[in-house]
């Protein structure tokens, strides 16, 4: 049962991450006027990718994208969809906190044995960034954990439940607005696509990858994808009774977060890192103190 | 084997193996040698047997005490193994230096030393097995002269002002109570009142503090690691400074007691609260001042504030899992951070002294060894799962979070945050990115260098996925303590609010891992290109133009850096200036002339008769 468990959660997230990036660029597309690429052309750039042949730098090349990657499957692993939670009982939410960390970091290590600036920019960028966003989304979670009095996720789902959903719980409601609003720059999308900026630094981290590399890169990529919208779900959408109403929840969430962000232009690091640490942060820091008052 | 036989072979080994400095340096460097990895044997063997007091001399009337239980234990076989793995990799390193001889006898003494404080039985030997550590590291740190004197000086300073502060404490004990034996005051303390016991605590902890570098006490510590040879720095940083944590464990849970400990003050006054308080300030400033530095070691020094703040935050939240996780921490800290200094030590060895994170680069492929153990180093810093730091700090989170102090666990996850970002600097700007050309023909670092960064790497690796093996032995400590008992399994722990099963993660990573292996393999074959052979849009990037490492994380210093100067620092030496003017003001009635000096005695006496008549006090 177990392994069944675990494949599954894995193929869906596979599925609903590569579908998402899919229809992320045929909706762009729309908004822009264009006609914009078939939903599909992940799969064909994937098959495409996996069949031409890579340029690597080394063996720590290798082993990084490879620890990107099995990073965000153990994240997948952890996060509960519906009663599909094949790793839970493993240290809770604060272990995907860690866990969301393998993914860059392993990029990171592989773009860096590469002697190429695109990537070192990249790398400082995404680690910027993700300190940008870390504030508001440790307050974020710290709301979380400590109003539901557990740091397992599996319980604050099931605790949403048999209540209500978070995100209109009033204790909760400023935390999840603090979170829509950096949820952009979690997924790294526009306005937030400031670590790969394909037309500045041609891709950044990923400048080097090509071939099953740079498929593996995108798998992951579209992971991540999953990973963002997913734990936004579980923790303020009260997650899902099953697999279905949760990729209706995260279809819903993704949707509306496009027709924001295709309309934004490409900030710079500065400015991002000044907007998540100014409202976001003001909103879950406020969060968190109504919180430790009602409790 | 007693406790008494362990400390003879340490100051004994160490004045021997000063002697035979003068006879032979290769006789001198096994003996070393010998000497620190038969303390690692004793130590492990007192740990297989039982505990007790026994008393090893009488001084004026006071029979000094050694005693061994679990908790002096702990902190002796962490000291014994990173002193044998420090003695190991200095064989090459301070080879062809001079004063030799006298930096093994230090350095053995200072073990000698710290293991004679967590040893001790009485509080006398403790002040001078203190004394002993305090003064001998000053000589070490001043070794290189230049700026490591000016370290020096700074940190002799702020230790003397530590060691008055537990004198003052020391001796107001013996008055109070009339023993310095440390189980006698345990048992005594009860009766003295709460004001006594605070007032107790400050002086001692004032000492503690400035050794274990907690702000507003921390800025004896960056020079001091910066300068002072590499592998007396992971020796600092990885117990020296941690001698502090023993006193705080020993003041709060073994003298004063858990109960007593909790209950002083309440709410947010109470002490264990200002206590928890400081710790996190002193993760989270210093941690962004790591973010600063351009020198390798000057970098790992702040970290070590940082992380030292962790492991007080941990023990002084007082519940049972958050003193494990600070007693955790405190032997992973060890262990990764000796780890560090000694890797960056082999780094500077082998480019003849250069730590400049901006003038270093892509040595991954010259030193593999060196750079597999900094990574795992930083792994374990970080706190990545599967590394032994990840275990103590969920411990700590997960009581912070659960006992409802959400902004103290924001202070310590949010400085995980800024830990990676230097830890990732470190890395890449050393051993990631372009290669300079003036390093293309370095070599690897020596066996007895890469020997120790070896063993210190499978030590985080095994205690990231066995956990519970030092786990059990902390358990009973905290048990002993008298905290309650922890559910520790091989693998973790487990309780009610949320387990942790460090086997599954390590499983899932692996198969992950195996499972990204396989389609990668699948695919078709890649070609391995030389590191300059990039893309660049079209234009080639010429080779050692540019340096990519320099001012990594720009954006953000330029927004953080005015915020994070050290205030503290420069109000020291603003006011070891101000105190250097007006002693020196003072030092002119020393005029010379015998008139002056009579005019100084009239004047006195004038003085006195005037106020006599006046107001007649006497």
């Amino acid at each position: 049962m177990q392994i069944v468990h675990i494949i599954l959660s894995l193929l869906l997230a596979l599925f609903i991450g590569i579908f998402f990036s899919g229809l992320s660029r045929k909706i762009m597309a729309r908004i822009h006027w264009r006609y914009g690429p078939p939903i599909t052309q992940p799969v064909i750039d994937l098959i495409r990718l996996f069949n031409q042949r890579g340029v690597s730098h080394g063996r720590l090349f290798d082993l990084g994208i490879i620890l990107a990657l099995a990073g965000s499957l153990v994240v997948v692993l952890l996060l509960p969809v519906g009663s599909i939670h094949p790793l839970s009982g493993s240290g809770g939410l604060l272990v995907i906190l860690y866990m969301m960390l393998l993914a860059p970091l392993g990029i990171a290590l592989s773009g860096g044995e590469a002697a190429n600036p695109n990537t070192s920019i990249g790398i400082s960028r995404k680690l910027l960034l993700a300190m940008g966003y870390e504030v508001p989304l440790l307050f974020i979670l710290l709301a979380v954990m400590t109003h539901y009095k557990t740091i397992s996720i599996v319980q604050i789902v099931g605790m949403q439940q048999e209540t209500r959903w978070a995100l209109v719980s009033l204790p909760m409601l400023l935390s999840g607005i603090a979170y829509i609003l950096i949820l952009p720059a979690v997924l790294g999308v526009r306005p937030f696509e400031i670590v790969q900026a394909p037309q500045e630094i041609s891709s950044g981290p990923m400048v080097e990858f090509g071939g099953p590399f740079l498929g593996l890169a995108m798998i992951q990529h579209a992971l991540g994808l999953y990973v963002g919208i997913a734990l936004f779900v579980n923790l303020f959408l009260g997650g899902a009774g099953n697999p279905l109403t949760f990729f209706i929840k995260m279809l819903v969430v993704f949707v509306l977060g496009i027709f924001i962000n295709a309309a934004l232009p490409r900030l710079r690091i500065e400015q991002a890192i000044r907007y998540l640490w100014r409202w976001p942060t003001a909103f879950a820091f406020v969060g968190l103190v109504v919180v430790v008052l009602l409790r | 084997m007693s406790a008494g036989l362990v400390l003879a072979v340490a100051f004994g080994g160490s004045l021997i193996t000063y002697i035979l400095g003068k006879v032979s340096s290769r006789i001198r460097d096994v003996f070393a040698v010998l000497v620190s990895l038969a303390l690692v044997a004793m130590i492990a063997l007192l740990l297989a047997g039982d505990g007790g007091n026994s008393s090893y001399f009488d001084f004026l009337g006071l029979s000094l005490l050694l005693r061994t239980n679990m908790l002096s234990l702990f902190f002796a076989i962490t000291i014994s193994v990173l002193g044998a793995l420090s003695i190991i990799f200095s064989l090459s390193y301070i080879r062809n230096r001079e004063r030799t001889d006298f930096y093994y006898l230090m350095l053995l003494l200072i073990n000698a030393a710290m293991l004679g404080i967590v040893l001790s039985g009485d509080l006398l030997s403790f002040f001078i097995f203190w004394e002993i550590m305090s003064w001998s590291t000053f000589l070490l740190i001043s070794y290189n002269r230049g700026a490591a004197l000016a370290a020096g000086m700074k940190y002799i300073v702020m230790s003397i002002f530590g060691s008055l502060a537990m004198l003052v404490g020391v001796i107001s004990i013996y008055t109070k109570f009339g023993t310095l034996n440390i189980s006698e005051i345990a048992a005594v303390i009860e009766q003295a009142g709460s004001g006594y016991v605070v007032s107790l605590l400050i002086l001692f902890f004032t000492a503690f503090g400035i050794k274990n570098a907690i702000l507003p006490f921390h800025s004896w510590l960056p020079p001091a690691h910066a300068e002072a040879p590499s592998p007396f720095s992971s020796i600092l940083s990885g117990i020296l400074i941690k001698m502090g944590t023993y006193g705080f464990i020993l003041f709060m849970y073994v003298i004063v007691g858990v109960n007593r400990f909790i209950d002083i003050g309440h709410g947010v006054l109470s002490f264990r609260y200002i206590l928890s308080i400081l710790g996190a300030i002193t993760i989270l400033i210093p941690t962004f001042i790591a973010l600063l530095q351009d020198d390798a070691k000057k970098l790992l020094a702040w970290s070590t504030i940082g992380q030292a703040g962790y492991i007080i935050l941990g023990i002084a939240f007082g519940t049972s899992v958050s003193v494990a996780g600070g007693m955790f921490h405190f032997f992973n800290h060890s262990v990764f951070k000796g780890l560090l200094f000694l890797a960056v030590g082999a780094v500077e060895y082998r480019t003849n002294g250069v730590r400049d994170l901006n003038s270093l680069g892509g040595l991954i492929k010259k030193m593999p060894v060196t750079f597999t153990g900094a990574l795992i180093g930083a792994c374990g810093l970080i706190g990545l799962p599967l590394t032994n730091g990840f275990v103590s700090k969920w411990l700590i989170y997960k009581t912070l979070i659960l006992e409802q102090s959400p902004f103290l666990a924001f202070a310590a996850l949010f400085g995980t945050w800024g830990t990676i970002l230097y830890s990732y600097k470190l890395i890449h700007n050393v051993f990631l990115g372009q290669l300079p050309e003036r390093y293309a023909d370095i070599r690897k670092s020596p066996l007895s260098m890469q020997l120790p960064i070896i063993t210190l790497s499978s030590i985080i690796i095994l205690f990231g996925i066995f956990p519970g093996v030092p786990l059990k032995i902390i358990n009973s400590i905290g048990v002993s303590l008298g905290f309650d008992a922890l559910d520790v399994s091989l693998w973790g722990i487990a309780s009610e609010s949320g387990t942790l099963n460090v086997i599954n993660l390590f499983a899932a990573i692996i198969i992950g891992a195996v499972l990204a292996g396989i389609v990668l393999k699948a695919a078709p074959k890649s070609v391995t290109v030389s590191q300059e052979d990039t893309y660049a849009a079209g234009a080639a990037i010429p080779k050692d133009r540019y340096n990519y490492t320099m001012n990594f994380y720009n954006p953000v210093s330029r927004m953080i850096s005015p915020y994070l100067k050290d205030f503290i620092d420069a109000f020291y030496m603003k006011l070891a200036g101000w105190t250097q003017g007006v002693c020196s003001g003072a030092r002119r009635i020393y005029t010379g002339y015998v008139g002056h000096y009579v005019m100084y005695i009239v004047l006195l006496l004038a003085v006195l008769i005037f106020v006599q008549l006046r107001w007649s006090p006497w």
